[in-house]
Parts: structure tokens; C-alpha cells; sequence
């Protein structure tokens, strides 16, 4: 493993400790006040300090270092959590976050502003901005901190903050108790380096408790046996001392208590430590040291993160390495089995690199297809379907069926990540625009497939930029309105027959339809004698070309439109409709497929085309009794089902395969459930089957086509269309897709 | 007797003795086990806990089988690290084989 390797170890890391520490302060913004939070919100930066801090991210750790001096005083019970506080937090997060990417990526960060936050962070690390809640105690109250204090870093150009000990004696003694767990060296720490640097501090003298040391066979070489007693005289605090252990504190039992110089233990046969370790600092110049070292500081930075996980994952390697070097087999084998071991003790997960799991999964819809084609050619030979043939390829079929489930199943993620990095636009945003505004996620851990997670992200900021700058109003309005004047913004997530729907709601002034519609006049898009619906009214920011130059400003008007967000959705398959309500707010709602690899579907014929419905959306199917068919108006049929009524789809004369309608007696009638939560009964000529079949994308192999999904290959290598059956559904209800395709055609 | 037969092994131990060396140095020194063993520390570089665990579990082990353990030409570092640790190698070893 090379350092760039476990450079970018420690970069995924910080993107998982930043996730951390963003969802940790919002709870928080909403009142948590969960000890373990804070913890976890401290965890996170100072896992960030120590890994940058290995690397020489002397900027990222120096940030770092202040804010986590603050949140140890949130930690310590010293500073309240108000909301002002908070915002300080959500902004340094943000420019955290930065940080991380400029050191990953090169480039810079807005150093006044990252100043300007130091200085607030130190503010309320000094107390100046000090909630007056009742069980705040003032700073210089608290002589000897409860939680570790980590170490001043004045080399970055930082004072030290002033919490106690202003008469600090000349020297004091302290005893300091220091047993390691197991974990401590699993982690790549070592228990003689933090011996070594306590003994810096001043004169020391140690004893060591052995007495849990058994005999050489019955001991286990990488568990802890060794404690230790140490009296150590010195200048510096008890913080000072603590620091010491800052990277080991959650994997050692450790206690620091002054103790006066008479009371020096004289029970314990205690041995000074030489003051000169010179011998110890000169590192072996060989290569792998240097960079276990470094592995070994990573992974200290990672062991505070609760998910422990990727510490094995990073131990593993470690120990991968080690077992490729040329060594006695016998120790091969032990680290193998170590590796296995820690591996198993946490969870077991493990990071692969995306473009061998996207191979994997193109190569299992190959196999797919190809499995298909197979079954196509035996069932054509064998009439019976009884031969030993048919039936193992029937088994063929299953376990083809369960490698495609799994390895879809590797590539799903929860959409959380994407909506914490809308919180840190919706903060900016509002900054920049004077407005307030809180962001409301639902749905975070809903599961989506990695490629739509990545394509959405997109469209989304585009969206909630928009709602900042244009949905919600400024809080005079609000106010004036009867509204709170903080404005929210709802982000939901949700499964909803078999796709994922992600809605975006504002409570703000909902769209002005006198002004979308003047606007489309003057651009264009529609003749001023139009007599449009209100929804098609709202639909027309949709429209290519809407953006118009009284809205541009830095934030949304970037010549981006709305039409660009809902090509983005529909290049993932994908829909956005809006719905809004003059004065309370607009709801913009995107369905999503959750997967752009496969899906189940019934394979339908309709005017002697082969076509697939996507099971998901199929709620049951009926052979309709000329009885059970009524006339509505002069072309809608209705068909009666258990005493209510559905209205009856024709889906070929919908999609223009046939002139006029057919008769319903002679076909099948799908029930299919749209996410409006609608019901409808598409009618087709007949069902052939079904299958899973693989998605091929029509929009990158072809062009988008209204009421058409995708396309797919059949097991007789012919092209089927899938059916968007969501659009067929909305044509139906007046909305036809000549209107859609006529919209897009403009674009 | 056996005594009189009882092997003896040296053993050298490598500059760096890290984490990641304690189990191969326990799983050497039990091969030597039941024979008086002479430990040469003359190249020792760099040493952690465990090692020093594994080391003072033979000497406790070699004493309760009254076989004699000695350390050799302990390096600079060898006997830095034992002092800083606390550990005293010498009140672990059998005094007489």
C-alpha cells in the first residue's frame, strides 16, 4: 500500500466523519441534546484533526484543532448549543468540509472566511457568547476539565485558550494510571510511543503492573497485558497531559489526578525513567516503517469514528502486506488469520472500487439476457417443457435471478448523503439571499441505486436553489403574510411502487401564475390568447427557455432552467411534476427508478407490438366482461371492479398504435397503480409472460419517447419497449404525451 | 541427565519490533521452547509493548521451567525501552539454570 493509497483512505474517512458531524449538528439545531450526539460531533472533527494531522494538513489540522476546542466545550457541559452557536458550528462543518476537499483535491478555500470563523469559534470557546442557562458554569470556574483538552498548536499560529489554571504552580505531580485495551494496538498505536511523550513532560517514574501477564503459551502476542502506574513532575497541566493520549483515549482505561509530592506512592516499586531517550527517537530508516507509522496514525485518526469497520478494512491490508512479505509460513498464517479475525469483529464491510462492481453488474446482465435467450431456444425444442434441459435451466433461471438481486443490492445506497449536502446549500443560499430558512429531511436512509444517487445531486441543488432564492419569501413578507418568519423547506425521500419519490417542498409564496404566464407570453413559449389550466400554467417553468433576465441573480438565474432539472430526471427515467398553492408553498415531486439495471416486468402485446410493464406498477389483472363495461363521456370507458369503478386505458391507442380504441372483451386489463395513487386499468391485446428483464437506456441509445421508459432485449434478441406506465397514466387523464412531445420538441 | 542435554538456542532478534512482530517472535520463541535460550538484542532499533509482553512472558515461562533465558548485547534502544516501560527483565530470569 502505497501513502497515496492510505491518503485516500483517510479522504474517504473525512467524508464519512464530515456526514458525522453535519447530521450530528442538526440534530442538535433540533434540539438533541443527547450526550452521545455531542460526542459523536466531536469525534468526528478531532478523527479529522488526527488523520490530517499524520499527513501534514498543517491548514485542515489547525481548523480543526479550534473547533474542536469549542465543541469540548459543548462537550464539557461549559457552552450551550443555542441556535447562534449553532450556526457558528454549521458553518465551520462547511468550511471543514472545504478544507478536506482543498487538501484532496489542490486548490484553495475563502480564507477571510475561514478567518472571520476561527475568531467566532474562539469567542465562544472563551466564553464571550455564553448562553445564560442555569447549569453553565463560567470557564475559569472549572479548574480541572472532565474531558481531555487536546494540546495547543501554537506552530500553526493559534493561541492557546485560557481555561483554567491561571495560578498555575511552577510544577505539580500527577498520577497518572494508563492501562491499554487490545484495541489500542490493533489500532496501530503504541502504548511506548505515549510513554515516550509523557516522559517529555517533566521527570517521570513508572511501574509496570504484570502481574495479568501469563505464560508464553498461554498468551495471545497482540493482546494487552501490561498497565502502568507513573508519577510524572511537571510544569505543564493535567490537560497537557491528557493530550498525550488524545488519539488513544477511547482505547485505554486512563486516569490523571494531581497528587502532592508527599503522596508519591511508596507501595509500588516505581523505576525513573531515564530523561534521555535520544535512543528512541531515531526511527529505523527503513521504508515500511515509515509508512506503517503513518498506516498506524490513520488508523488511530479512524478509531474514534463508530464505525469501526473500515479500520479492520485498513488493519487488513496492513496485515495483507505483511503476509506478501517473505516470511516464515507460519506467520503468514497468523496475521492471515488476525486480518480474518479483526475483520470479522467489525461488521465486515469492506470499500471496492465502483468500476468493478458497475463490470460485475453489466457482465450479470449479460448473463441475463443471455440466460434468456437459452431458455427461449430450449423451450422452442422441447414442447413439453419436461426435458432435463428445461429443467435445470429453470434452476439456471433462479440462481441467475438471486446473483442479480445481490449484486444490484451492493451498489444501493441511502440518499443521505445528498441530503446533507443540501443543508449546507440551503445555509448559504439563505445567507446570501437574508432569508431564514431551516431544511426538513424525511426518508434519508431510503435506498436508492449509487448511479441515480450521483446523477440526482444535480438537479436537486438547482431545485433547492431555487426555492431559496424564489420559493420562500424574505421575512418582512413572511411576517406580513401571517407567516413564521423562518421559512421551511421539506426534503422527503420514499419508496412508492417500486421507484423512489423525492419531493421538495416549500412553504413559500407558491408560483405566481399571472407572472409565469406573462413571462411565457413575452418569451414566446405560448400564444397570448392561451387558455391554459393552472397546472399547465405551473408546468410551464418546465419549459425550455423560461429562465428570464429579471430573475437571473448569483444564486439561480445562471441560465439554468427548470427545463434542464426535468431533462436531468427524465435522462434517469425519471419524472418531476409540480403542484403549487398561491401563498402556502410549491411541492415539486421526482420519481425515480431505483435502479437502472433491471426490472420485473410483464411482457404484454398491444397492437402486435411486444411491449413490458413494469411489475412494480401492477397491481392485478382481469379478463373485463362485456358487463363490466360502461361508457363515460364520449370516448372514457369505465370497468366496473368489486362495485367501484376504474377508468379503462386503451395503452395502443394511447401510444398511437392503432386509430381507435379496442374492444375491451377481447384483451386483458392491467390495474396499475400510478404514484399520483390513482388507479387505472390499461387495457392490451394479450400477456405473454413474465421475466426480469435488463434496461437499456432509449435515451442514450435512441431518443427519449413519451410513454416509453426504456427498452429491453428479449430472450429472440428482438428490442421491447418498456412502458412508463406513470405517463400513460397522465395522458390519460387529458395530458397527452403529443403535448409532452410537442414541449420537448421545442427544447 | 536431560539437563545435560537440554539444547540451547540463540535467538537474534530484528531492528524493528513493532506491532506487527509480536506474534512472529512468540511463535519463535515457543519453537524454543524447553531449551536454554540466549536472546541477542544487539540490533534492536525500535520496540513496542507487545514485543516486550511476549519477551517477559518467556522469561516468567523459561523461569518456571527452570531453563535460563539471557539477554545479550542489549542495544541502546533495547534498554531505553525497557527502563521507560518499567519493565526489568532481569527480575523475571532464573538466577541458576
Amino acid at each position: 500500500m502505497d501513502m497515496n493509497e492510505i491518503k485516500e483512505i483517510f479522504f474517504q474517512e473525512c467524508e464519512e466523519q464530515l456526514a458525522e458531524l453535519e447530521s450530528g449538528l442538526l440534530k442538535l439545531n433540533d434540539g438533541d441534546r443527547d450526550p452521545e450526539t455531542v460526542n459523536a460531533v466531536f469525534r468526528a472533527v478531532h478523527s479529522i484533526k488526527g488523520g490530517a494531522g499524520a499527513f501534514g494538513l498543517d491548514d485542515l489540522v489547525a481548523f480543526a484543532h479550534v473547533f474542536e476546542t469549542t465543541l469540548d466545550c459543548v462537550r464539557s457541559n461549559k457552552l450551550e448549543p443555542g441556535p447562534d452557536v449553532l450556526k457558528v458550528m454549521l458553518k465551520s462543518a462547511d468550511v471543514l468540509a472545504d478544507l478536506v476537499t482543498a487538501s484532496r483535491d489542490g486548490g484553495g478555500v475563502d480564507e477571510a472566511r475561514s478567518r472571520g470563523l476561527v475568531k467566532e469559534l474562539e469567542a465562544l470557546a472563551n466564553g464571550e457568547t455564553l448562553a445564560p442557562a442555569a447549569h453553565v458554569e463560567a470557564p475559569k470556574a472549572a479548574a480541572a476539565p472532565a474531558a481531555p483538552m487536546p494540546a495547543p498548536t501554537d506552530e500553526s499560529g493559534f493561541q492557546p485558550i485560557p481555561f483554567s489554571f491561571d495560578d498555575e504552580p511552577e510544577t505539580s505531580t500527577f498520577e497518572v494510571t494508563f492501562k491499554p485495551r487490545r484495541e489500542l494496538y490493533s489500532k496501530g498505536n503504541e502504548a511506548a510511543l505515549l510513554l515516550r511523550d509523557l516522559s517529555r513532560l517533566g521527570e517521570m517514574s513508572i511501574h509496570c503492573d504484570i502481574d495479568s501477564l501469563p505464560d508464553l503459551d498461554k498468551m495471545d502476542p497482540e493482546a494487552s497485558y501490561f498497565g502502568w502506574t507513573i508519577f510524572v513532575t511537571t510544569e505543564k497541566s493535567e490537560d497537557d497531559i491528557r493530550a498525550v493520549f488524545e488519539f488513544a483515549e477511547w482505547d485505554c482505561d486512563l486516569e490523571v489526578k494531581p497528587v502532592g509530592a508527599a503522596e508519591t506512592s511508596e507501595e509500588l516499586p516505581m523505576v525513573p525513567v531515564p530523561f534521555d531517550l535520544s535512543a528512541l527517537d531515531d526511527e529505523p530508516a527503513v521504508e515500511t516503517s515509515a509508512v506503517e507509522e503513518t498506516v498506524a496514525a490513520a488508523v488511530s485518526a479512524a478509531q474514534t469514528a463508530s464505525d469501526v469497520s473500515k479500520v479492520a478494512a485498513a488493519a487488513a491490508r496492513v496485515e495483507k502486506k505483511e503476509a506478501a512479505a517473505p516470511a516464515a509460513a507460519a506467520q503468514n498464517n497468523a496475521a492471515q488469520n488476525n486480518a480474518a479475525a479483526a475483520a470479522a469483529a467489525a461488521g465486515q464491510t469492506i470499500r471496492v472500487d465502483l468500476d468493478r462492481v458497475d463490470r460485475l453488474i453489466n457482465l450479470v446482465g449479460e448473463l441475463v439476457i443471455n440466460q434468456a435467450m437459452l431458455s427461449q431456444s430450449v423451450i422452442e425444442n422441447d414442447a413439453t417443457g419436461t426435458s432435463a434441459v428445461n429443467m435445470g435451466l429453470e434452476e439456471l433461471q433462479q440462481l441467475t435471478r438471486e446473483i442479480q438481486d445481490s449484486v444490484m443490492a451492493i451498489r444501493a445506497q441511502p440518499v443521505k448523503p445528498v441530503f446533507q449536502r443540501m443543508s449546507r446549500i440551503v445555509r448559504e443560499v439563505a445567507d446570501m439571499v437574508g432569508k431564514q430558512i431551516r431544511l426538513v429531511t424525511e426518508g434519508e436512509n431510503t435506498e436508492v441505486d449509487k448511479t441515480v444517487i450521483d446523477k440526482i445531486a444535480e438537479p436537486l441543488t438547482h431545485m433547492i436553489r431555487n426555492a431559496v432564492d424564489h420559493g420562500i419569501e424574505s421575512p418582512e413578507k413572511r411576517e406580513a403574510a401571517g407567516k413564521d418568519p423562518e421559512g421551511t423547506i421539506k426534503l422527503s425521500a420514499k419508496h412508492r411502487s417500486g421507484r423512489i419519490l423525492i419531493e421538495l417542498q416549500d412553504d413559500g409564496g407558491g408560483i405566481n401564475r399571472e407572472r409565469v404566464k406573462q413571462k411565457a407570453i413575452d418569451n414566446d413559449l405560448i400564444s397570448p390568447d392561451a387558455n391554459l389550466s393552472d397546472e399547465e400554467i405551473d408546468n410551464l417553468i418546465f419549459a425550455p427557455g423560461f429562465s428570464t433576465a429579471d430573475q437571473i441573480s448569483d444564486i439561480s438565474g445562471r441560465g439554468v432552467g427548470m427545463d434542464v432539472v426535468k431533462r436531468s430526471i427524465q435522462a434517469l427515467g425519471g419524472r418531476i411534476s409540480i403542484s403549487s398553492r398561491p401563498g402556502l408553498g410549491s411541492t415539486f415531486t421526482m420519481s425515480l427508478p431505483l435502479t437502472l439495471a433491471v426490472l420485473d416486468g410483464m411482457v404484454v402485446t398491444v397492437a402486435g407490438q411486444t411491449l413490458v410493464v413494469p411489475l412494480t406498477a401492477i397491481v392485478e389483472t382481469l379478463q373485463p366482461e362485456a358487463s363490466a363495461i360502461h361508457s363515460f363521456g364520449a370516448t372514457q370507458r369505465l370497468i366496473s371492479i368489486r362495485n367501484s369503478f376504474c377508468p379503462l386505458v386503451d395503452v395502443g391507442r394511447i401510444l398511437n398504435f392503432r386509430a381507435t380504441q379496442a374492444n375491451p372483451v377481447e384483451g386483458v386489463a392491467l390495474l396499475v397503480e400510478s404514484e399520483g395513487g390513482g388507479q387505472r386499468a390499461l387495457m392490451v391485446d394479450a400477456i405473454q409472460g413474465q421475466r426480469q428483464v435488463v434496461i437499456k437506456s432509449l435515451e442514450a441509445n435512441y431518443t427519449h419517447v413519451p410513454g416509453i421508459a426504456a427498452a429491453t432485449i428479449l430472450g429472440d434478441g428482438r428490442v421491447a419497449l418498456i412502458l412508463d406506465v406513470d405517463a400513460v397514466v397522465a395522458a390519460s387523464r387529458g395530458q397527452s404525451l403529443r403535448a409532452e412531445m410537442s414541449l420537448a420538441a421545442t427544447g | 541427565m536431560a539437563a545435560k542435554k537440554a539444547a540451547s538456542g540463540s535467538l537474534k532478534l530484528p531492528s524493528v519490533l513493532d506491532l506487527n512482530e509480536a506474534t512472529a517472535l512468540h511463535g519463535k520463541l515457543m519453537s524454543m521452547r524447553g531449551s536454554n535460550v540466549v536472546i541477542d538484542a544487539s540490533g534492536v532499533e525500535r520496540m513496542g509493548v507487545q514485543c516486550v509482553q511476549v519477551l517477559a512472558a518467556g522469561a516468567k515461562t523459561w523461569k518456571a521451567d527452570k531453563k535460563s533465558f539471557l539477554v545479550e548485547k542489549a542495544s541502546d534502544a533495547f534498554e531505553k525501552t525497557m527502563q521507560l516501560i518499567g519493565i526489568n527483565l532481569d527480575t523475571l530470569i532464573a538466577k541458576e539454570i
